[in-house]
């Protein structure tokens, strides 16, 4: 009588693009590069640590940009071109949002925000620099900005 | 220049820093300096907390409203099927109605034929005749089946054995069609990697094969030596590892576009200090050139060792179809098993095989056709000297005789419609079958258009002149 009912289980994602993001593990990797950059940064440039911490955010800020708001489509043929107009974030958990894998990427920015920002005191211009790389990072992560392009900027032609 | 723009990022940062840190941003309430910091760190807290306490949820698919639909609709135009119809896509070539000889029969008219490839006046000769029609009541008409498979029949391998007799090389490879032997052939040696010099006016046949070969391809300008020899000098010294790519130079021995020949003994000289390999295309050039008709070889006095591979159509000077190759035992050897056009099409039918080799034959026992040839050559090179408003750009010996317009329009569209107008008036009204050079939207070539006439040993003398009247009267009316 136990097992009358079927486990339903989340369908797999299809895309090869950002499937790798559901394994277990992710999360974790993700805050140990980023706390190993900030570690190499204080190694190699001898700053001090509120720096360090400005140079991984701002960097942060570039490389998750980049990759994820801006690069379009998928580096793989076989999907045929079915993501072109898409990027990587409007491609993740297939559109839906608010999913936990979207809540921990925007908790990232503004946890690192914090930490940059007390680290360095408060201090300008590095405040102004940091404040402005989470902005356009969350609200390039707002479920509203679903693809949508301001001003025509990275549409398709 | 760099220090200015060094000072100004620091003079602007230096701004915002201080307008960020104005006294206006520090306010003092209950004594206690409130710092801005705080505020936004519980702000973003809060954010945090709401981010994570919403349900995940998928943004619905809103469909298309009417309105939406009508204007898609009305603004969507149709890509046409095929691009538009230009004028010079109109022109119909002409039909021929009966046998390619140096007479044949247009729209119902007996005209002179100046189209066909047709040298040494095979066309039509009894022993050529006599062998197919016994070949065909032997063998049928087709080989249904390629070399590897079945397809092979004795008169292949003689006819291969009398080529390689014929032109003292150790072996020969028939093919099925005589375009593909140097589209087949081509890439078979030549593969991916390796550097190609080729002239610039090669015919689409050698173009396609280059294609195919995906090797790198350098083009050194139509037959001048010089433009070669400086090319050959750019790879060999610019690039270091050229000494260990396979280098090849692909040339024509007579240009199917221009008429002209090359000079074989100065490729052989450049490709024996620059140490390349030589693949020539004689099409139009066996049977018709040296003083036994065995090509450029013996036209220059070179030994046919030197040129590592040969190919030629025979569907010009030996009025049959097909190709072959000849060369070293070991090239040819090789072509049997990777050469595509060999391996994966039907072999030649066997009737075409021994109207080659009877072919052959008859141009071993009858120099004289190629003196007549040469003869008429001369003719029409005297007949046509004087033409007002073109000039004969190919060379005095070769069968291909290329008018090329003196003052060109510019634009090759334009040319070839005025050529094929002078061609389509040189038809109707002197009944005289001219064509102007071909241009197809693959071919690369960008050598100049004009009309090409191609001499036949079978022209006679009143032939030859009516056409370089013809031609006189019709380039005076049209070209001035």
């Amino acid at each position: 009588m136990a097992k009358l009912y079927v486990k339903a289980v989340a369908p797999p994602d299809m895309n090869r693009n950002t499937e790798w993001f559901m394994y277990p593990g992710v999360w974790t990797t993700y805050i140990l590069i980023i706390f190993f950059g900030w570690l190499a940064v204080l190694s190699v440039s001898g700053c001090s640590p509120g720096m360090a911490w400005t140079v991984v955010n701002l960097s942060h800020f570039l490389v998750t940009y980049h990759s994820f708001h801006w690069m379009k489509g998928t580096p793989f043929g076989e999907d045929q071109g079915i993501y072109n107009a898409l990027t990587w974030w409007e491609q993740m958990d297939n559109g839906q949002q608010l999913t936990s894998n979207r809540k921990f990427l925007t908790v990232v920015p503004i946890v690192l925000y914090l930490i940059a920002s007390h680290t360095t005191d408060y201090r300008h211009p590095w405040l102004l620099l940091n404040t402005l790389a989470l902005m356009v990072l969350v609200v390039a992560k707002f479920p509203n900005m679903h693809k949508v392009r301001i001003f025509g900027i990275n549409a398709d032609k | 220049m760099d220090t200015n723009l060094v000072e100004m990022f620091r003079a602007g940062l230096n701004w915002v820093t201080m307008a960020l840190d104005a006294p206006s941003a520090r306010v003092v309430l209950f004594g206690v300096r409130i710092q801005w910091h705080i505020f936004v760190e519980v702000l973003l807290g809060f954010v945090i907390v709401i981010l994570l306490s919403q349900k995940s949820y998928k943004p619905p698919k809103r469909p298309l409203t009417e309105q939406e639909i009508d204007e898609l609709c009305d603004e969507w135009v149709p890509e046409p099927l095929i691009p538009p119809i230009t004028e010079d896509m109109m022109h119909e070539p002409p039909v021929l109605e009966s046998a390619a000889g140096p007479h044949t029969t247009v729209n119902g008219k007996d005209v002179v034929n100046f189209a066909s490839a047709n040298y040494l006046g095979l066309i039509g000769h009894e022993k050529l005749l006599e062998s197919c029609t016994s070949a065909l009541e032997k063998y049928g008409v087709g080989s249904c089946g390629p070399r590897g498979f079945y397809g092979t029949i004795d008169v292949h391998l003689d006819c291969e054995t009398r080529i390689s007799k014929f032109l003292s090389t150790p072996d020969t490879i028939l093919y099925s069609y005589g375009l593909s032997t140097m589209f087949s052939t081509i890439p078979c040696f030549c593969k991916k990697g390796d550097i190609i010099v080729a002239d610039e006016g090669v015919h689409w046949g050698i173009q396609n094969g280059l294609q195919l070969s995906r090797s790198t391809i350098v083009y050194f300008k139509h037959n001048d030596m010089d433009s070669l020899r400086s090319t050959l000098e750019k790879i060999m010294t610019k690039n270091k590892r050229s000494k260990n790519l396979r280098r090849y130079i692909v040339a024509e021995a007579v240009y199917q576009n221009s008429g002209q020949i090359a000079p074989l003994d100065e490729i052989v000289k450049l490709k024996e200090k620059y140490k390349f390999r030589v693949i020539l295309d004689e099409s139009n050039s066996f049977g018709v050139l040296g003083r036994s008709g065995r090509g450029l070889a013996e036209h220059h006095g070179v030994p046919i060792e030197k040129i590592d591979v040969v190919t030629a159509a025979m569907g010009h000077a030996l009025a049959t179809e097909g190709g072959f190759c000849t060369g070293n035992a070991r090239i040819i050897d090789y072509q049997r098993l990777s050469s595509s056009g060999y391996v994966f099409s039907a072999s030649l039918p066997p009737y075409l095989a021994s109207a080659a080799i009877t072919a052959i034959d008859v141009i071993d026992q009858n120099p004289d056709l190629l003196v007549k040839m040469k003869q008429n050559i001369a003719l029409l090179w005297k007949g046509l000297k004087d033409i007002k408003g073109m000039s004969l750009a190919s060379d005095p010996e070769s069968p291909i005789v290329f008018l090329e317009l003196e003052k060109s329009s510019g634009s090759t569209k334009e040319d070839l419609l005025l050529l094929e107008k002078m061609a389509d008036r040189a038809l109707k009204e002197d009944s005289l079958l001219v064509v102007s050079s071909k241009k197809s939207f693959l071919d690369k070539c960008r050598l100049p258009v004009g009309i090409k006439l191609l001499v036949s040993a079978g022209h006679s003398e009143s032939d030859l002149i009516k056409v370089s009247e013809s031609l006189k009267r019709l380039a005076s009316e049209l070209l001035l």
